[in-house]
């Protein structure tokens, strides 16, 4: 069904917008409401969830090496499980989607656009996404490696242009309330990270299947490096005042006033953000379109890529009717409903695929010996 | 070859009609904003009014009349025509104020380039939680927009016209910027209040009267102290020499000149500019908190109305103590002061908290109770580093030099 082939440095380059763009704006607030100061310990305990999808990623694609969690669940429990399971995963990934699709337009129409009718940003996102997925998966790489590297620097202009802000004291006290309120605060980007087990979906098309698992567990590193460093900048200029904000990164952006005349650089954001978003909804999309046309046993997967689409959309608006439910449900609902769908039932597959091996292996060892 | 070239311009028309379509799309309608349809605020101020209304005045800058103003005029011109228009209107919060404002202003109220905010002293005294929070939730002011308490009302400092600056906004910019009273941002503000002193203290601003000779509304807005704000309601006034102190206990000096009295001497010595690190170390001992202050300061000579020569080691060393007593007394002075008033404006309350959180924790709620206990001590280190371009003290006869 996908016949292009892409590189591990190329999955890596896909993943790490995938998880970083939106978990660099909003989270460190999130974080913040439960871990206080501490906030910046935070991404290190909840990137061992990364560590362990990768993990479990890795280990089912060691079993099936040609197949995505679409295909090979129904190999392990059944065509009729297997089917339902993989409902599940689209189900989720449609929705999600939808509500990252909905998430971006939310930020770009509250802080610039305020005039424009979100669905038109929601669609002409859409509109671009689709047209890459339409290139297919070398189409994604070879974008995610060329927008990357304009996602990295702008922030890391940002991270140096406010440094004269920076209030270090601000760091104090490092766990003045005892281990619980950072760990407390890594389970919301935890859910984040379990985000990793799209790489299931890239896994079988990688050029270089031994490197896989090294530059999976690189990037989890990278996405942790990224979220620690954001959240301190993010604490030494906002301080106590994090928690209040919404979109923390864009109040730092704001603040920068580097001699007298490099000011107002919420554009460096807005270009983070669109960047980070584009290739993060194309990854999530992709995954959502082949696995469709996978589970549907179709012959081409471009043939769903625009009615799901227009399918996406849709949830967005129905699961997100406004920015205070999107709040609640990234600090409430997401951290337990991805841990689930993308650690637990991949896991479970693991366990039961595990033990079939085994028992089948016995099996011919005995029907050999007999 | 005849379908080859057709189908190769149905391809070709059809991508001609695909971009004429996305045409519409990138060009951003809804959002376009025309920089001379914009009413750029570079002011505002928010006054209490009676039957609980407030009344928001913006001060607006005229595009026009710098170009009209610059190119003819020459050097005297300039003056005459005022670079900015005051408007206010009442209402029963800012959003509401606001709104009625744009009924009087043709073009579209910015509030991007605002860099002052002034809160007349009776909404101050009844608490700028509401109005902070329009200022905070709102995408366009900016969190490093200076914020200010006026002394009386706060219109008149927006309309004042400053004969040096362009504007009044401009002026106390400025003057915020030497760093000669305090300096406090909307995120700072917001900072203090919701941090763990509960207190915050703003500049206090006032008008300068005109000159002879000047126009009446020639007088500048400046700085005379600072407000201090119990939660988000102010209950008191420091004077300027109060709030230097302040500065020095908030670790913000710059740009400052200390003068002293050498013991047994006639005349004093300035100092400037003068430099200091400042280090405040919260301690628990035996359940009773204290504050160290340790000061590292120095400083040059930049007048000397003493007989002393100071490039004698004794007199240098005297000098140098009446120095650093000034120094403790100012320091111990302001610090009595925030204590009389009951509210942590240094913000102690975080450092105790930073240094020892479960104690910090426990007593909380009655921080202010124990603020008003803490016993300080001053740890002052005074050097005179450099003395100018003269070494004796300037008309002084050979003899009358104190030499010792």
């Amino acid at each position: 069904m996908e016949k292009g082939k892409i590189s591990s440095l190329q999955m890596a380059v896909m993943m790490y917008p995938t998880i970083v763009a939106t978990a660099i704006l909003g989270i460190p607030s999130v974080t913040a409401k439960f871990a206080k100061t501490d906030f910046w310990l935070s991404p290190i305990l909840a990137s061992l969830m990364g560590y362990v999808t990768v993990y479990i990623a890795y280990k089912l694609h060691k079993l099936y090496p040609e197949q995505t969690v679409i295909q090979f669940s129904e190999h392990i429990i059944g065509r009729l499980a297997g089917k339902i399971i993989g409902f599940i995963f689209l189900f989720f990934y449609i929705q999600i989607t939808g509500i990252i699709i909905k998430e971006y337009a939310e930020f770009v129409v509250d802080s610039f656009l305020i005039n424009t009718p979100i669905i038109v940003i929601m669609g002409t996102m859409t509109v671009l996404c689709a047209f890459v997925v339409q290139g297919g998966l070398e189409g994604i790489g070879r974008a995610a490696q060329l927008f990357v590297p304009l996602f990295i620097f702008p922030l890391l202009i940002a991270i140096i242009l406010v440094f004269p802000d920076f209030e270090f004291k601000n760091i104090f006290p490092i766990l003045g309330d005892g281990i619980m309120p950072p760990i407390k605060g890594s389970i919301v980007p935890g859910g984040w990270f379990t985000e990793f087990f799209l790489m299931t979906f890239f896994l079988p098309f990688l050029a270089d299947k031994k490197k896989g698992m090294k530059y999976g567990m690189l990037t989890v590193f990278a996405v942790m490096i990224t979220l620690v460093v954001v959240n301190l900048v993010v604490l030494f200029v906002l301080g106590t005042t994090t928690q209040t904000k919404v979109y923390p990164l864009m109040n730092v952006a704001r603040y920068i006033s580097f001699g007298e005349f490099f000011e107002h650089m919420e554009s460096i954001v807005m270009a983070i953000w669109v960047v980070g978003a584009f290739v993060k909804i194309s990854v999530f999309y992709y995954a959502t379109v082949l696995g469709t046309a996978q589970w549907l046993n179709l012959s081409d997967y471009r043939l769903v890529i625009w009615p799901l689409g227009i399918l996406m959309i849709v949830f967005g608006f129905w699961s997100m009717p406004n920015s205070m439910d999107l709040e609640r449900f990234n600090l409430e609902t997401f951290p337990i409903y991805a841990v689930l769908i993308q650690t637990i039932i991949p896991l479970s597959l693991l366990v039961i695929a595990a033990i079939r091996k085994r028992k089948s292996k016995r099996n011919s060892k005995g029907i050999n010996s007999g | 070859m005849e379908k080859v070239k057709r189908r190769h311009f149905r391809k070709s028309v059809l991508l001609f009609l695909g971009i004429c379509g996305t045409i519409p799309l990138v060009s951003g309608c809804w959002d376009r904003v025309e920089i001379n349809d914009l009413a750029i605020v570079t002011a505002a101020a928010i006054e209490k009014k009676e039957d609980n209304q407030i009344e928001l005045s913006i001060q607006v800058f005229i595009p026009k009349s710098l170009s009209s103003g610059g190119g003819q005029g020459g050097p005297g011109g300039g003056g005459g025509v005022p670079t900015t228009l005051v408007r206010s209107e009442k209402g029963s919060n800012i959003s509401d104020a606001l709104s009625k404002l744009q009924s009087k202003i043709p073009r579209k109220i910015f509030w991007g380039q605002c860099k002052v905010f002034v809160f007349g002293e009776k909404v101050a005294k009844e608490g700028i939680k509401e109005h902070l929070d329009f200022l905070l939730r709102h995408p366009q002011p900016r969190e490093r927009a200076y914020v200010y308490v006026s002394k009386g009302k706060a219109k008149p400092i927006l309309e004042s016209l400053p004969p040096l600056e362009t504007y009044s906004g401009e002026v106390m910019r400025e003057l915020t910027d030497l760093h000669i009273g305090m300096r406090v941002t909307l995120q700072n503000l917001d900072e203090m209040l919701t941090g763990k002193s509960h207190a915050a203290a703003l500049p206090l601003i006032d008008i300068l009267p005109p000159g002879k000779g000047e126009k009446k509304l020639q007088g500048i807005p400046y700085i005379v102290g600072a407000a201090v704000l119990n939660k988000d309601k102010m209950t008191g006034t420091m004077t300027e020499k109060e709030t230097r102190g302040i500065l020095w206990l908030r670790d913000e000096i710059e740009s400052y000149t200390v003068t002293l009295k050498p013991k047994g001497e006639k005349g004093e010595i300035s100092l400037n500019p003068v430099s200091a690190q400042v280090k405040l170390v919260p301690q628990i001992q035996n359940k009773k908190w204290k504050l160290l202050v340790k000061v590292n300061t120095e400083g040059s000579v930049i007048q000397n109305g003493t007989n002393m020569i100071l490039s004698s080691p004794k007199a240098l060393k005297d000098a140098e103590r009446s120095y650093q007593k000034e120094i403790e007394k100012r320091i111990e002075m302001a610090f009595l002061r925030t204590q009389n008033k009951k509210a942590d404006i240094i913000g102690l309350g975080r450092d105790f908290y930073r240094k020892y959180p479960k104690q910090f924790n426990k007593i909380e709620n009655h921080w202010n109770e124990i603020f008003e206990e803490i016993e300080v001590e001053i740890d002052v280190v005074a050097h005179i580093r450099r003395q100018g371009y003269i070494d004796k003290p300037a008309g002084l006869p050979e003899k009358e030099v104190k030499d010792k």
